[in-house]
């Protein structure tokens, strides 16, 4: 009778990914197929140049993996795998292997491994997609409500059911309109033309437009009503519909489902969810009538952080939300601004208000300093630019008043340089983009994150076609971003400390912007200027080039879901470090960390590691020629 | 003393000419390694017997299993485990090997598996914690059989560990009670813990332990270690 059960391996393989996927007699027999070694603690498993022919299981003890460059790729402790790169990919192995305790492992060997690989899928995806998919499901546990109240999460349709859509045709008088809305107990109205939505008309437009200025309420609607109004996709999320209506100024937003209406959401549909809190701040700062009044309501901002934290709104709405406030601040210090300097300087010229960096991408945290400039319009008059210093003067000191910090590289646009005509700013941008100098290109990333906030978007709108159109050709330019988007490391040699409990304590403080968020932003922008795509959000950036192919879709996905769970972690610290009194940073200690967040923000950092090997090893001399 | 004992390879060679034909003269006509061979080549074979008791002359084995050791891997293909049918009842060592009369009366014949053993350690030493012990029921088990005693080349795990823990600087003259145990000398290289008295697992946590011996004996030595360097007989 054979009987060779090595009982205790093969509960150890059973226990552990990718081996607990195989079916029982297939795990009853590997461990007859494998062998066992020993290593000392800093002996070597793997050496860089040397070919490797077998997966490498920790079985006890702990190993850490170096590129050839002998920065840590990872490190593990019992069931950790090594080796795979080799075995799926090419010899000599690319990386070192090395014991940082005593270690036994268990090898199998690389004919055993294909055979594996290729009778049982779920085998061989694990060694692409482990990481991508712990990322994925640690970043959806942490945005859905365990409540079940998820409201913000919920979408248009979800708030209009209720409500019978109300509408009139185009051809309807005023007085009729106004029959309907009643009857419907509604505070607006739908104006069709056939089956498209040629307007809306509200209690408002009512009031203002029709009985201020006394107007036959037998004469037809189209005049009175708002032509071509926003709309929006019914699967749109309440806090969507919500930044869209503050950003736009409207209070009805119809929503439309393949081109046809089927609904209206209020901002008051919205104001009775219990989350929108960031509603009245925004409202409220725009009716400040100075700038102590806006700088109090920006205080608020914190708090609301907290809440939306608590709450678990998702990372990427938190920093819409924190984005929407920053705006509504700006907007309304601009504003004032203006009054102010009008008895002075009279109307402002021309000119295009932008913000740039993590503003503009609409991502926004806690503790962000101010990076904004301006454009001007070619036509100005003479003297338009004294009137922009002295407006940013005033606008600049008011932001920093409401928490919001001087930029410390000066992007700002109180510094003449960034306060130029449009073609000096098309000038600048051509220099970047076809003759680059490193350094300044490093400095100038940020211009490539810009989006309008007050003033005339027609000039933005101009300057952003131009970049577009530029980009994809400038290769030296994009080599420089490339380079950029390599420089920051994800800080996995942070994590020792909890892989190895024995290997004492680590005090130093993770950072989550450098090698985390701002890696994944740089990332996205280099895809997606490489790409010629507009969108700066770093999200739609990698979800736009991931469907344009500038980046393998996957990779694309689990960079947002990185991005996501990376966000979340730093908002939530920032929001205790603003309860406690602390200004808000993305340095964590340790300690800060569940364990929870350790293991997925090692899976997150090692997404972006992986995308950044993949950009720095897939088209090597693209950029670089 | 020692300079006056035979090397276990001459013990061997006269032990096979006395021996009756069959598998453990091919056994012993074997070369055992020689002395001078390098750890990191040398062959072993890990073993671990369950038994009925402690007396060799009245207690018989049971099940035996078994592990190759080729130099610092250990070759998990080569492993066995055998359970050995008898008649008589296994008793209240049950109690320590859970190995069950049912199953021994459905294992295999003594003699049987004795051959398997045989040609298992052909050419390699025998590893075990505790080596005596093995060499102690396998030598009498071929005294029933064959007439005639066992000889083996031997590497015991247990010696090792007490060398391990004296030989350092400022180590104890004797270790502590319970130190030398399988189980105990596992947990201070960082081992992982297994069921004990299953008699291939036995063995594996054997071969395991000699790997990170091995190594740290290697460590202290100034040049390569041979089969002599850590051979006790």
């Amino acid at each position: 009778m054979v009987d060779v059960e090595l009982a205790e391996v093969a509960d150890f393989l059973a226990g552990h990914a990718p081996f607990e996927a195989l079916p029982g007699t297939v795990l009853r027999d590997l461990p007859a197929r494998m062998t066992s070694r020993y290593h000392r603690r800093s002996t070597r498993l793997m050496t860089v140049g040397v070919d490797n022919n077998d997966l490498i299981v920790v079985r006890s003890g702990a190993i850490e993996i170096r590129d050839a460059d002998g920065d840590l790729v990872s490190r593990g402790g019992e069931g950790t795998t090594a080796g795979s790169t080799t075995l799926v990919g090419t010899n000599p192995s690319r990386f070192d292997v090395v014991a940082i305790e005593d270690t036994l492992v268990l090898l199998l060997p690389r004919g055993v491994f294909h055979e594996l690989s290729a009778a049982h899928p779920d085998f061989a995806d694990h060694f692409d997609a482990e990481r991508a998919d712990r990322l994925r499901m640690a970043a959806s546990s942490v945005a859905t409500n365990a409540a079940g109240q998820a409201i913000l999460r919920s979408s248009g349709r979800d708030l209009i059911r209720q409500a019978p859509i109300v509408t009139v045709p185009i051809d309807a008088t005023i007085s009729e309109a106004a029959t309907v809305m009643t009857t419907q107990d509604s505070s607006s109205v739908l104006v069709l033309d056939g089956k498209r939505v040629a307007g809306i008309l509200t209690d408002r437009d009512l009031r203002r437009r029709v009985v201020a200025r006394d107007i036959d309420l037998h004469g037809p609607v189209a005049p009175v009503m708002t032509p071509d109004p926003v709309v929006a996709p019914a699967e749109t999320a309440a806090v969507e519909l919500l930044l869209t209506m503050v950003e736009r100024h409207v209070h009805h937003l119809p929503l439309v489902e393949d081109g046809q209406p089927i609904g209206v959401v209020t901002s008051t549909d919205l104001m009775r969810l219990e989350r929108v809190n960031a509603v009245h701040i925004v409202g409220d700062i725009t009716q400040q009538r100075d700038v102590a009044g806006v700088v109090e309501m920006a205080g608020r901002v914190p708090r609301l952080v907290e809440q939306l934290v608590e709450q678990d709104v998702g990372a990427h709405d938190i920093t819409r939300i924190v984005t929407s406030v920053g705006d509504a601040v700006e907007r309304q210090l601009i504003a004032l601004a203006q009054d102010e300097l009008r008895e002075d300087h009279g109307p402002p010229p021309r000119y295009c208000w932008m913000v740039l960096g993590s503003r503009a991408r609409h991502e926004q945290a806690l503790g962000s300093d101010q990076d904004h400039a301006v454009i001007l319009a070619d036509d100005a008059p003479d003297g338009a630019e004294e009137y922009i210093a002295a407006l940013a003067d005033r606008v600049v000191e008011g932001l920093e008043a409401a928490g919001y910090p001087r930029c410390e590289g000066d992007v700002m646009a109180t510094n003449p340089r960034w306060r130029q005509r449009l073609r000096g700013w098309r000038r600048e941008f051509r220099q970047w983009i076809h003759e680059p100098v490193p350094d300044a290109v490093l400095g100038a990333s940020i211009f490539f994150d810009s989006r309008p906030l007050h003033g005339d978007e027609a000039l933005h709108d101009r300057l952003a076609e131009d970049i577009a159109t530029w980009v994809p050709q400038g290769r030296k330019f994009l080599a420089h971003l490339t380079k950029e988007a390599l420089a920051h490391e994800p800080p996995l040699g942070f994590f020792r400390g909890f892989v190895l409990a024995r290997a004492g304590e680590n005090r130093a403080t993770l950072d989550l912007k450098r090698g985390g968020v701002g890696a994944i932003v740089d990332l996205a922008r280099v895809h997606a200027l490489g790409a010629g795509l507009v969108s700066v959000n770093t999200r739609a950036r990698l979800l736009a080039a991931g469907r344009v192919g500038a980046i393998d879709a996957d990779t694309a996905a689990s960079l947002v879901d990185a991005l996501e769970f990376i966000s979340h972690v730093r908002l939530a610290h920032q929001a205790r470090q603003a309860a406690a009194g602390t200004w808000p940073d993305s340095r964590l200690r340790p300690s800060d960390l569940t364990a929870f967040e350790q293991r997925s923000l090692r899976e997150a950092f090692h997404v972006v590691r992986g995308a950044q090997q993949t950009l720095s090893q897939r088209n090597p001399t693209q950029y670089y020629t | 003393m020692i300079g006056l004992r035979r090397s276990p390879q001459r013990r061997r060679e006269s032990a096979a000419a006395a021996a009756p034909h069959g598998p453990l003269r091919d056994y012993l006509s074997t070369p055992f390694p020689d002395q001078g061979t390098p750890l990191a080549e040398l062959p072993l074979l890990a073993i671990d017997v369950e038994t009925t008791g402690l007396d060799v002359g009245r207690d018989r084995v049971i099940a035996a299993g078994w592990v190759p050791v080729d130099g610092t891997t250990i070759d998990l293909s080569g492993a066995q485990r055998r359970i050995v049918g008898m008649r008589m009842d296994v008793g209240d060592s049950a109690t320590v090997h859970g190995i069950t009369d049912d199953a021994i009366a459905a294992g295999a014949v003594p003699k049987e598996v004795l051959v398997e053993v045989l040609e298992a350690l052909a050419g390699r030493v025998l590893l075990a914690h505790h080596a005596s012990i093995e060499i102690g029921f396998l030598s009498a088990a071929c005294q029933r059989v064959y007439g005639a005693p066992l000889v083996v080349s031997c590497v015991d795990t247990l010696a090792l560990q007490h060398r391990v823990l004296t030989e350092g600087v400022g180590a104890p003259a004797d270790p502590l009670p319970g130190a030398v145990r399988l189980w105990a000398s596992r947990e201070r290289y960082g081992l992982p813990p297994y069921r004990a008295h299953e008699p291939l697992t036995d063995a594996l946590a054997c071969a395991e332990l000699y790997l990170a011996q091995m190594a740290e004996l290697s460590l202290r030595s100034a040049k390569p270690l041979s089969l002599k360097a850590v051979q006790r007989i």
